[in-house]
């Protein structure tokens, strides 16, 4: 049973790392990304391959996915953050699939969709099979705590108060002398940059990926828990992606029990549930749980 | 038309604060005022586009504060924005069909007589409204609002954007739907010609009417003259 | 080459009904629906239960599956966006990709993951002059093209049609004048509904039939109607087409596995250079 909750917490912890990179980019900046799987799968393929096949030692495996992802959404972000929002979910989602469709039929790269075994672990050597777990927690609780930390740096920074003018107004923030352009593209990189880590701590940990670990339904639990959490707060969607996690794996229970099931339906009728409180929550409750904390600007004080 | 102290605005403040209006049968009303004094604001909420915070719109004895546009429509009050008011991808006939929504059963006959009015959209029945000349595009409008065989049209700054002489020719065109029965509400940023042509005036500023008048005693009126119909002394 | 253009001209035919219905449902409603590939989804599928399950010959499962498609978009309206009418359209457009998934998992979960196909005989394709072609991509072509003929009486001739138009164009205007926008919408809905259980028929036609047919079209629906000029449905129709071209002649190079990377690249650059469309006019901003 620990050992259940430390592989789920372990789980929560990268939905975390997805989620803080979607509030930079969408709760923060504004900016619609579907192609969260993209950038995730992107992270864990790159890293996965470069220890497994190249040899690499498992942090520069890490650290070769952070530069890949940041520069796949500096390009991606680049060339389409002049773009209206909703044109923009639409080029994020394509990406992904274009991303998706790679890692299904290189064969000779990615091993397609028989799946990508990875054994490359940091300290492997080091602890029994509990305690690596417990380690590897480790590892990705800091990489959360980390991420967190520097959402929050950037949300009380000037930059993020530009971030913000960018969100509810783009001719404002021109206007005010915010480089825009400048300042869309770099959080967009940098959230890109997040979920690639978060696809490779993912990688190094299952230790087996195929493409269909990253399928548009990523994107919709990470937008659950930021919208769920509250978009723009930082705390609480730690709470949301905990809260996605636990529903998801509490509908799995509830599969098990309901024998008349089999495990196909039982999936289909998890994602259904959630689609549908994705729905009712936006219409119900669009600040989410914990609703964005209101700057006092200088003059409120 | 009756409207007694209605109060609208967007978001949390009020723009229009109360204003008392009255337009009587067959009569040409102007209202005029600086920029910013909430003459758009006020007609929007007579035509249903804004709703109404507070206050009643009567129109013939029947209350329509709280009606949506279209409703509005329905009762034969016509309202013509200042800005967007074609179906630009439309042809100009398609245009004045669209007018007719509410009217089906009258569309052939109202059609013949915006046709009377604009000769020249006739002629160009076919051709798409957004590529017609700046008055060619205002016919249309109007025309569109003459569709529904209105009692009372309302008209926001019809001669926006217009070259003198077709100001000049709007104004006509209004005088003769005027003397076809038809009541007629206009904000103008050409105050004094609105005036010489309307029966009554009024003046709004801040949100609230400051002067109502026959129009004549308007134009005549030396503090009204300086300060909105650009008199000197 | 001709094989080319004659394979292309079959998948701009099965993109064209859904892009047309995409960019009905985008002028009027303004938000892009990204369920439009799950409705095309039900689109298949209703007509697979029709074909199969009762028994109908498949002529009439077509139709009875277009009517079905159409009330089920409508209904989605009614219970999902209507009640958001006045939502921002980036809400709108989550809500979207939601209700695709919730609709996607509903097949699934009646239907299952299998891979099927309508109950019609095969037939021996046909050789004319170097071309290869069957009977059903001919059927195929003609129904698309029937589709686009009654899409263009309808916004032309019909009262109905027009007030689309008008609404589309210019949404507070169409209030002003007294256009019953409620029942402009519902029939955008409905109409959309029918050209996107079109879209399941000949989709179904040409590919299999299995949970995920829709989505795979939804990308190259969008490409074709941005490539159009997103609104408006001339442009979709000529966007169906050329992405269907730029597909096949792609194959002819790259794995066909990447098809849906081409609508991508389409809409990619195409964005980043005419974002109005190819044919479309560019937006007159304030």
């Amino acid at each position: 049973m620990l050992s259940y909750l430390i592989s789920m917490t372990t789980f929560v912890g990268f939905f975390m790392i997805l989620a803080l990179a979607l509030n930079l980019q969408w709760g923060m900046t504004g900016m619609v990304n579907f192609g969260i799987a993209g950038f995730y799968a992107l992270g864990a393929y790159t890293s996965g391959l470069l220890t497994v096949e190249a040899g690499w030692p498992f942090l520069f495996g890490v650290a070769a996915a952070a530069v890949v992802g940041l520069v796949f959404g500096v390009a991606l972000s680049y060339l389409s953050v002049r773009l209206r929002d909703d044109f923009l979910a639409i080029v994020t989602l394509g990406f992904a699939e274009l991303v998706r469709l790679f890692a299904l039929n290189e064969d000779w790269l990615t091993r397609g969709p028989r799946g990508l075994p990875i054994d490359v672990r940091p300290l492997s050597g080091v602890f029994d099979r509990d305690g690596y777990a417990i380690f590897y927690l480790g590892i990705v609780a800091s990489a959360v705590l980390i991420a967190f930390l520097v959402n929050e740096r950037i949300r009380r920074s000037p930059y993020g108060r530009a971030a913000k003018a960018i969100r509810e107004d783009d001719v404002v923030a021109e206007v005010l002398g915010k480089n825009v352009l400048r300042i869309r593209i770099q959080i967009f990189g940098l959230g890109a940059l997040y979920m690639a880590v978060a696809g490779a701590l993912y990688a190094h940990y299952t230790q087996n990926i195929s493409p269909d670990h990253f399928t548009p339904v990523v994107a919709i639990f990470i937008w659950m828990s930021v919208i769920a959490g509250g978009a723009g707060n930082n705390k609480g969607l730690l709470l949301g992606a905990g809260l996605v996690m636990m529903f998801l794996e509490g509908s799995r229970f509830l599969g098990e029990f309901i024998s008349f099931m089999d495990a196909e339906k039982a999936s289909a009728i998890r994602i259904i549930l959630i689609g549908v409180l994705l729905i009712l929550v936006i219409r119900f409750r669009p600040q989410g749980l914990m609703p964005e904390e209101r700057f006092k600007g200088p003059s409120e004080i | 038309m009756e409207v007694k102290g209605i109060v609208s605005g967007y978001g949390r403040g009020d723009i229009v604060k109360g204003v008392d209006l009255a337009v009587g049968q067959g009569e040409i009303v102007t209202v005029i005022g600086p920029n910013g004094a909430g003459k758009s604001t006020m007609i929007k909420t007579v035509a249903g586009v804004v709703p109404a915070r507070s206050g009643s719109i009567a129109v013939a004895g029947k209350e329509i504060s709280g009606l949506s546009a279209s409703e509005v429509a329905r009762r034969g009050v016509a309202y013509v924005p200042q800005e967007a008011n074609i179906f630009r991808s439309l042809t100009v006939r398609e245009n004045l069909e669209m007018g007719a929504w509410v009217l089906p059963e009258k569309q052939a006959e109202r059609l013949e007589m915006v046709y009377g009015f604009f000769p020249v959209l006739r002629e160009r029945r076919d051709r798409r409204a957004g590529n017609l000349s700046g008055g060619q595009r205002q016919m249309v409008a109007l025309g569109m609002a003459l569709m529904v065989d209105p009692t009372a049209l309302l008209l926001d700054e019809p001669s926006a954007g217009l070259s003198p002489k077709l100001v000049e020719e709007m104004f006509e065109i209004i005088a003769r739907v005027n003397q076809a029965g038809v009541a007629v509400l206009m904000v103008e940023q050409n105050a004094t010609q609105a005036l010489k042509m309307s029966d009554h005036g009024y003046v709004l500023a801040g949100g609230q009417v400051k002067f109502s008048e026959r129009a004549d005693v308007l134009l005549n009126h030396t503090e009204v003259a300086e300060l909105y119909l650009g008199v000197q002394g | 080459m001709l094989q080319v253009l004659f394979n292309g001209l079959v998948t701009g035919a099965i993109l064209a009904p859904g892009a047309i219905g995409f960019t009905l449902m985008f002028g009027i409603l303004r938000f892009p629906n990204f369920a439009i590939g799950a409705y095309i989804t039900i689109g298949a599928f209703a007509i697979l239960f029709f074909d199969q399950v009762a028994g109908w010959h498949i002529a009439l499962a077509m139709l009875g599956g277009i009517a079905v498609t159409a009330l089920v978009v409508w209904l989605t309206d009614l219970v999902v966006f209507r009640p958001m009418r006045q939502f921002p359209p980036i809400s709108l457009l989550v809500v979207s990709i939601a209700l695709s998934l919730i609709l996607e998992n509903v097949i699934r979960f009646i239907a299952g993951n299998d891979v099927r196909g309508f109950d019609i005989p095969l037939t021996r394709p046909v050789k004319l002059s170097g071309l290869m072609f069957t009977s059903e991509q001919l059927y195929l072509i003609a129904l698309a093209v029937a589709a686009m003929f009654a899409m263009h009486a309808i916004l032309k001739f019909t009262k109905l049609g027009k007030a689309m138009r008008a609404t589309a164009d210019n949404f507070t205007l169409a209030e002003v004048r007294g256009i019953d926008t409620d029942k402009v919408i519902a029939a955008t809905w409905l109409i959309g509904g029918a050209l996107a259980g079109l879209a399941g028929f000949l989709a179904g036609l040409d590919l299999v039939i299995e949970p995920l047919i829709g989505w795979h079209l939804t990308i190259p629906v969008f490409a074709a109607a941005i490539l159009g000029g997103i609104g408006s449905p001339y442009g979709a129709m000529a966007g169906a087409v050329l992405v269907g071209l730029a597909e096949e002649m792609t194959a002819l190079w790259f794995d066909p596995a990447y098809k849906v990377g081409v609508g991508f690249v389409i809409i990619a650059v195409l964005l980043l250079f005419r974002p109005q469309g190819l044919f479309g006019q560019p937006e007159i901003k304030k």
